[in-house]
């Protein structure tokens, strides 16, 4: 067991990852690419059908939950896993996306490409508003306060008549058509090649950011605050920065997720689904997008793969977790032991 | 003439009731040695927060290179060009010995977030140039083989060889340096010393806190001493040495005479 527990999997695979040239890395990101791209189909194909979850269509899950909550998953992985600041309000910038793209393009009739910048831009200036105030705090004042955000914007949500209150938002259209590609009820495995390709953008841009200044600098605040502003860092900025890009994140899953279901109420933004994201964080392995991936996907896919157990569902799944967290305290791939924050690193 | 590189005009600090540093007047010259010295609790590690914008002064005004430091922010402090090391080591242990020191070069690098997104030129020359500059000074401390390792598994006197590069990093024009030389044997004391010495012949001007009187009489040009919060000399070493005060502060007033 103190193998299985020391046993360093993210480490194992950088140091494949290290041994291979230009090529081959091309070669095998372009295979996993595919790979994820057939996963729509594996409910049906012989050898993989297992995979096919009773109840709830297969197609929709990997769309929502999976694939929203790998996405957002690593949104929030920007605040907690790279800056190290709890962030227990996460949800707060899925709604903000989410009623964007609801209230846009039921008033106004725009379309949900047009709404995404909004979208993102609004969740980004609400991360500014957040973040302003809560991030001269640390620790666990700052996550009281986040938590205390994430449910007053689902209670403006509640209250307010342009949101539509408790019965929420309905009729809002799907995407229109985007070279010939259709997205709508028939289709759904369009939304899922969207959700795709939006955390694959979003992983580009991490593994920017974490290679260069800004990655130093949110590693620096994490691991001594006092001493990485003694030592240059402008940590304000730069914990501002990850909230702001961290929403970002948050607020483009939401325009997608409301474009998809079409119907949306304050009671999808609940503070648990806050807590499911970090969940993910934490079980894939706080700091390492790998891991993260890995722990979004896995933690709310399980919960549908088990959906024929009804009740005893929800006890399965938290049993699952904590026999987890407990053979492997750092999560599934947890943060590289030797990470190299440097240019030479990544080529 | 020597120029004056940091001056404490009259500083004063109070936590509540009490006084930490008391009218403190204190200077130091560009190009020199300087020593920090007193007795426990005597407030050097205090001029040290103070001067670098931990603490903000009660009264009394800090000027640095001939800009008040009052009101800056700790990374304003360190961009002006003050860098310090700390008496407990506190590196970001996490990280390797390389990107310590490079997350501290940053400071002075024009690029934020945008243009790493993008990678542009200059981001990317930047981040070259770092990386030299930060090989430079591990190997100016005599640890660039350590470079690769993570800053928690270095020995501890590479450890604090590591916090010197790092300071060094910001390209200040003033090295704090609080206690380099605790925990350290005689023979690595003797090392360090010529180090000091050699970071000085760079330019760099510093300004320790040490306890070891073997250590400070050896390689500075001058040397102040504060005792509850007030300086009570401030002289050439071999003066300070027999200054009945400092004796005094250290060793206490025979019996015979109070």
């Amino acid at each position: 067991m103190n193998t299985l527990m020391s046993f360093n999997l993210r480490d194992k695979g950088a140091e494949i990852w290290a041994g291979w040239n230009r090529l081959s890395r091309v070669v095998f990101v372009l295979f996993v690419i595919f790979m994820v791209g057939l996963l729509p189909f594996a409910s049906t194909f012989g050898p993989t059908s297992f995979l096919n979850t009773p109840i709830a269509s297969y197609i929709d899950v990997l769309v929502f939950p999976v694939g929203m909550f790998v996405l957002m998953a690593l949104g929030l992985n920007i605040v907690v896993g790279k800056s190290g600041l709890l962030d227990l309000g996460y949800v707060a910038f899925f709604a903000i996306g989410a009623y964007s793209q609801a209230i846009f393009s039921t008033m106004f009739g725009w379309n949900t490409w047009t709404v995404l910048p909004i979208g993102i831009g609004l969740a980004m200036v609400s991360g500014v508003i957040l973040g302003l105030p809560a991030l001269r705090l640390r620790g666990d004042y700052l996550a009281i306060i986040t938590l205390g955000f994430g449910e007053i914007v689902r209670i403006i949500a509640l209250n307010i008549e342009v949101t539509g209150g408790p019965n929420g938002i309905p009729g809002i259209p799907n995407p229109p058509s985007f070279l010939g590609i259709k997205f709508d009820l028939e289709n759904p495995r369009n939304f899922f090649y969207i959700v795709v390709v939006m955390i694959l953008l979003t992983i580009w841009m991490i593994r920017r950011f974490t290679i260069r200044r800004p990655g130093r600098a949110w590693e620096a605040i994490r691991q001594d605050e006092d001493v990485a502003a003694l030592m240059g860092v402008n940590t304000l900025v730069y914990k501002l920065w990850s909230f702001v890009i961290g929403a970002a994140v948050g607020g483009a899953a939401g325009v997608i997720y409301a474009s998809k279901v079409m119907v949306i109420s304050p009671d999808m933004f609940k503070f648990e689904l806050s807590i499911l994201i970090l969940a993910c964080v934490v079980f894939g392995g706080i700091g390492n997008i790998w891991g993260v991936i890995v722990g979004g996907a896995v933690l709310a896919y399980i919960p549908e793969r088990i959906r024929f157990l009804t009740e005893a569902r929800q006890l399965v799944f938290g049993l699952v977790l904590i026999i987890m967290m407990n053979l492997r305290p750092d999560g599934l791939l947890p943060r590289k032991k030797r990470e190299k924050i440097t240019e030479k690193g990544s080529k | 003439m020597t120029k004056t590189l940091l001056e404490l005009k009259n500083v004063t600090i109070k936590f509540g009731g009490v006084t930490a540093l008391n009218e403190v007047n204190f200077q130091v010259n560009e190009g020199e040695i300087c020593a920090l010295i007193g007795p426990n609790g005597a407030g050097k590690t205090t001029v040290f927060n103070v001067v670098t914008g931990v603490y903000p002064v009660t009264s009394g005004d800090i000027v640095f290179n001939g800009q008040n430091l009052k009101g800056l922010k700790r990374h304003q402090v360190t961009r002006a060009g003050l860098a310090r090391t700390f008496q407990n080591v506190r590196l970001f242990g996490d990280m390797t010995a390389l990107e310590n020191v490079i997350t501290a070069t940053d400071v002075h690098k024009k690029t934020g977030l945008i243009r790493a997104l993008f990678g542009t030129p200059l981001n990317r020359r930047e981040e070259r140039e770092s990386e030299t500059r930060a090989h430079e000074l591990l190997a100016l401390m005599g640890i660039d083989h350590r470079s690769d390792q993570l800053a928690k598994n270095l020995p501890y006197g590479d450890q604090r060889r590591l916090e010197i590069a790092r300071a060094l990093g910001t390209e200040p024009k003033l090295l704090l340096l609080d206690e380099p030389a605790a925990g350290f044997n005689p023979a690595e004391k003797v090392e360090l010393a010529g180090l000091i010495r050699k970071i000085r012949d760079k330019g760099y001007t510093v300004l320790l806190i040490e306890h070891d009187m073997s250590l400070i009489m050896g390689i500075s040009d001058r040397v102040a001493v504060l005792d509850f919060g007030q300086k009570i000399a401030d002289d050439l070493p071999s003066v300070v040495q027999n200054d009945p005060r400092v004796i005094e502060a250290y060793l206490g007033v025979p019996a015979d005479e109070s």
